[in-house]
């Protein structure tokens, strides 16, 4: 089946595909930085393999307001596990209690380059099924995102 | 709102065809009549493939037609392609924002 839609995206990092790659797979690492802004990751399960289960929550925050304690989420099976070089997955995301009209299935491919001691990052999402409801979800997320910067200063000071 | 009862699914799905993009475009700043549009495919396809193709548009909610005597008329509708891009925006935004994240995990994790 054709995807009907499909988003590109591409980034450097200044880490080795090693530890990219773990930020990416490990559970303790994935609740770190996983989801837009504003979310919890009160739930991540990786079994690193082909065939096996990805999971995982996203569950909106504080600042979400109306949305807040709403949990999104994703459960995954990968078709494609090469460490350090390429990761696959199949998804099914959803709001939590509305599982039917906020369906998205999506499957993402990550593929990890080492450039100059760098490594590029390349991400393919394609969406193949939308609910006729998916879009409030997405609205849900991006709620967070006005306050993203402001956080994420909060977040880097602290750790100083 | 109109907005809301937009079936995004049936939006993607319809412009996931390059013809139906290539009928969308044509009719997006010009009202074509079903026959004019059949006219640029004449080599390609059937005047009933076109309007079956024009069907599909305008059950996701992407065109309207208006009829005129015996022609009828296709005029875009601007609301379901400004929330399919709306989605998609959405969709990519927090992609970008999950990676900023990354970024910024493994900046702080050295």
């Amino acid at each position: 089946m054709e995807p009907i839609k499909e988003v590109t995206l591409e980034r450097t990092y200044d880490a080795s595909p090693e530890k990219v790659w773990q930020a990416w797979t490990d559970p303790k690492m994935l609740t770190q930085w996983w989801g837009p802004d504003n979310v919890t990751i009160p739930k991540c399960e990786v079994d690193l393999r082909v065939g096996g289960t990805f999971y995982i929550v996203m569950e909106a925050g504080e600042a979400m307001g109306p949305y807040k304690g709403t949990q999104w989420p994703m459960r995954a099976e990968f078709t494609v596990v090469e460490p350090n070089a390429r990761l696959a997955y199949r998804a099914d995301a959803w709001t939590e209690g509305m599982k039917d009209e906020t369906g998205i299935d999506q499957t993402t491919e990550i593929t990890f380059t080492e450039e100059n001691g760098k490594t590029k990052v390349k991400v393919i999402a394609a969406i193949y099924k939308l609910g006729p409801k998916a879009k409030m979800a997405a609205e849900g997320m991006q709620m967070g995102f006005t306050q993203q910067l402001e956080k994420l200063n909060v977040f880097l000071s602290s750790r100083k | 709102m109109v907005e809301h009862t937009t079936d995004l699914d049936a939006v993607f799905r319809s412009l996931a065809d390059p013809t139906r993009r290539d009928i969308l475009r044509r009719v997006m700043h010009k009202e074509l009549s079903v026959t004019e549009v059949a006219q640029a495919y004449e080599r390609q396809m059937s005047l009933a493939a076109v309007a079956k193709h024009v069907q599909v548009l305008e059950h996701a909610g992407l065109i309207h037609k208006r009829r005129a005597g015996k022609q009828q008329f296709i005029a875009p509708s601007p609301p379901a392609l400004k929330s399919a891009s709306k989605y998609l925006e959405g969709y990519r935004k927090l992609w970008e924002e999950k990676l900023d994240r990354l970024d910024a995990f493994l900046k702080n994790s050295k």
